[in-house]
């Protein structure tokens, strides 16, 4: 334990001697707060006025992890929220691989991938499409860890209080949303008994694709996942397509067969259209299948503790490097984002050997090099050691000056 | 013109109007001539306080309306005056409700015009587009209707309609009539000429509170402070977020309220509307579904954002029921002592 901690120590010790660390706006107007290697709890309620005084800071006490506060305070070091004096605060989205259906069956590559593809969703489907904000009001960031956070900085969203917060996040995570505003029953012919008119058929209808909000999303969704089905269906892959089915909440092997016999041109032509046909049993299905798989999952798991709705959390420091992977914290442009990966963008250190023993039989790709490490010594390139001792899959036992 | 600003007495062209109209403070408060004026604004008061609605008054004349415009000032300076929460959210409320019935029968120019007033970003498209910044500044969004995930949510904007743009001002104007009664200082001139009004509302609010006290088991006086004030703010039509209406109803279960009582209890909500209140409240107390709901504890109310401030006892309890029974254990041991 203790050579860990001196040779993640020693290496961050180097990064942070010459960081590459974009400070943040409003700086000192932020509270900071710092874990350290060799120290349990804490240190928060700290405040730096100028970019020296951070860096000075850093050099001197290596901090193993590094936030600052999304919030703006009128006196960031004060000790109690009170008297802080809370003047606003960005809207984080934060998305951990903790939020991956599968997440734990994944390795750290695999993982990071799912996360980048639902960090895109975010992005492009919900704040950019529906939010409208631009692409100057967002930053983003690896996380250094597991996942991403996107920074929202707009004058009118950082008022915005808890409430307001929290609709954001149940919007993106489809909470609350009434299916009566989705699907309607349109009576399409009408019979006469004596005076009254009575509806003798109906059929379900969804809203067009293009509409704005959740309308179309769902919409969308069931358009793309009918094709696809479709698809299989016309190239054999009828077993592969029940399997698909099956994995829905509701549906039995029935159900699934019959819905794909009864897929046919027409049909997914119909649905185009908007048009379901379809009991309102599958409807509840399509619905609940649609906005599970839109939506995104940003809550951590519990419901009662919000990420984004917290108005005075502290978030990792972009530029600060993450005690547990050795990676940075790296600002990402939403037009790289697609080609980024954080395993090549996001690594400091760099290639001299380090001795290492590992503990932990692990597969990685780093700076584009393919390790496959079994239980035992062996030399690996000073990146990879930090990345390892820091997970705790390796452990040091001299350090090489 | 003079109907309008009676309607809408809040206006910065009803202002104007009185500025333009010579007359002061003085004769409103004395002069005879203006006996009508001071009833209707004590009547304000008393409507918003038996039915959240200010309540109609005739606009046929000229002095019918003059009357109406002039009593709004007054009724307004006597909350100051006497200066009771209850009484402001109420009364801030009503006059909200009143302008809300009234925007509805407006054309679409009109309501765009009180809007900018309140800085309400209302754009004018097909429908009305608002963007959704302001839209969850003043929008009851506990109610499933009016989250945020049920509006056609685009490029940063929501269309909505007239009516849905009425009943953001609405929100918008309750919240500015209340922080301006709020931030106002009674003069001394003031609360003599309305002494015996002043003690009369203030003794009437003593026994409604009183009367609200005694429903059963459940004392108000008795509650933790997050209690207190949730249970305030829903009464008063404040925007109350649904967790904090959730902790509400199952605390007032955990302490022994039927679901009947409870629903007494949310009735004087505008917004109300009973079938999905009661479905709500008999989901949370178990009457229809399969789980009762404990009340959440201190941490997780604090995590919710609705603990507002922990008092002397709140720092040695960790439940909000534990905060009720201590009181309840802390007045009958003052009875044994007697």
């Amino acid at each position: 334990m203790k050579r860990k901690i001196e040779f993640l120590k020693e290496k961050f010790a180097e990064y942070y001697s010459n960081p590459n660390i974009e400070f943040p706006d409003r700086f000192s107007t932020r509270e900071c707060g710092f874990l350290f290697f060799d120290r349990g709890s804490m240190l928060r309620h700290l405040s730096f006025s100028t970019e020296k005084e951070l860096f000075q800071f850093l050099k001197e006490r290596i901090p193993a992890h590094s936030y600052y506060s999304s919030a703006y305070y009128e006196n960031p070091g004060a000790p109690t929220m009170e008297k802080k004096g809370w003047n606003g605060a960005e809207i984080i989205f934060d998305l951990d691989a903790d939020h991956i259906p599968g997440a734990e069956k994944m390795n750290y590559e695999e993982m990071l991938g799912e996360v980048k593809k639902e960090f895109r969703k975010l992005i492009e489907d919900f704040l950019m499409r529906d939010f409208g904000f631009d692409i100057e009001e967002m930053k983003l960031y690896f996380s250094g860890g597991r996942g991403y956070h996107c920074h929202i900085i707009n004058e009118k969203v950082i008022k915005m209080g808890n409430r307001e917060r929290r609709e954001i996040i149940d919007y993106i995570s489809g909470i609350g949303l009434d299916e009566r505003g989705i699907f309607h029953e349109r009576i399409i012919d009408t019979k006469m008994y004596g005076k009254k008119v009575y509806p003798s058929s109906k059929r379900l209808e969804m809203p067009k694709p293009n509409e704005p909000g959740w309308k179309g999303r769902v919409s969308r969704w069931i358009i793309e996942f009918t094709e696809k089905l479709y698809q299989m269906k016309k190239e054999g892959k009828k077993e592969g397509a029940i399997d698909y089915l099956l994995k829905f909440e509701g549906i039995g092997e029935k159900g699934a067969e019959k819905f794909l016999d009864e897929l046919s041109d027409d049909r997914v032509k119909r649905i185009k259209l908007g048009i379901l046909d379809q009991s309102s049993g599958i409807r509840k299905i399509f619905l609940k299948e649609a906005v599970k798989r839109s939506a995104i999952d940003l809550s951590t798991g519990k419901a009662d503790e919000p990420v984004t709705t917290d108005i005075k959390r502290l978030i990792r420091l972009p530029g600060s490097i993450h005690g547990k992977t050795g990676l940075k914290v790296e600002k990402v442009t939403i037009d790289g984002l697609k080609d980024f990966d954080p395993l090549i963008d996001a690594v400091v250190f760099g290639d001299e050997p380090v001795k290492v023993k590992i503990v932990r039989p692990t597969k990685i790709r780093m700076k584009k090099e393919k390790f496959n490490l079994n239980v035992g010594e062996i030399e690996v390139p000073e990146y990879l050691a930090v990345f390892l001792v820091g997970r705790g899959n390796a452990v040091i036992n001299s350090i090489s000056h | 013109m003079l109907e309008k600003i009676a309607k809408y007495p809040f206006l910065k062209d009803a202002k104007k109007w009185v500025e333009e109209s010579g007359v002061s403070v003085q004769d409103i408060l004395y002069d005879r001539a203006y006996e009508r004026t001071r009833i209707r604004g004590k009547e304000r008061l008393r409507n918003a306080m038996d039915k959240a609605d200010i309540g109609e008054s005739g606009l046929a004349t000229e002095p019918e309306c003059v009357t109406e415009i002039l009593s709004y000032p007054i009724a307004r300076m006597l909350a100051t005056c006497v200066n009771d929460p209850y009484l402001n959210g109420r009364y801030s409320l009503a006059e909200a409700r009143h302008a809300y019935k009234n925007l509805g029968e407006e054309p679409t120019s009109f309501i765009m015009d009180v809007a900018k007033e309140f800085d309400v970003d209302l754009e004018v498209g097909e429908d009305l587009k608002i963007h959704f910044t302001d839209y969850l500044k003043y929008s009851p969004t506990w109610s499933d209707k009016w989250k945020l995930v049920n509006r056609p949510l685009k490029k940063g904007r929501i269309e909505i309609s007239k009516m849905n743009g009425a009943r953001l001002i609405q929100e918008a104007l309750r919240k500015r009539i209340y922080s301006e009664i709020i931030d106002a200082r009674p003069s001394k001139e003031m609360m003599d000429v309305f002494k015996k009004e002043i003690l009369m509302i203030k003794n009437e609010l003593m026994m409604r509170e009183e009367e609200e006290v005694t429903t059963g088991e459940a004392s108000v006086a008795k509650f933790p402070p997050c209690m207190k004030k949730l249970l305030g703010a829903v009464q008063s039509g404040m925007n109350v977020p649904h967790v904090g209406r959730f902790a509400l109803v199952a605390f007032l279960h955990s302490i022994g309220l039927k679901s009947e009582e409870i629903l007494g209890l949310f009735s004087t909500s505008p917004d109300f509307n009973e079938g999905k209140t009661r479905y709500q409240i008999e989901h949370i107390t178990g009457k229809i579904s399969s789980t009762e709901y404990a009340p959440p504890q201190c941490q997780t109310m604090r995590s919710w954002g609705i603990c507002f401030g922990k008092d002397e006892l709140c720092k040695k309890i960790n439940h909000p029921t534990s905060y009720h029974k201590e009181r309840w254990k802390s007045v009958k041991k003052k009875k044994d002592e007697k």
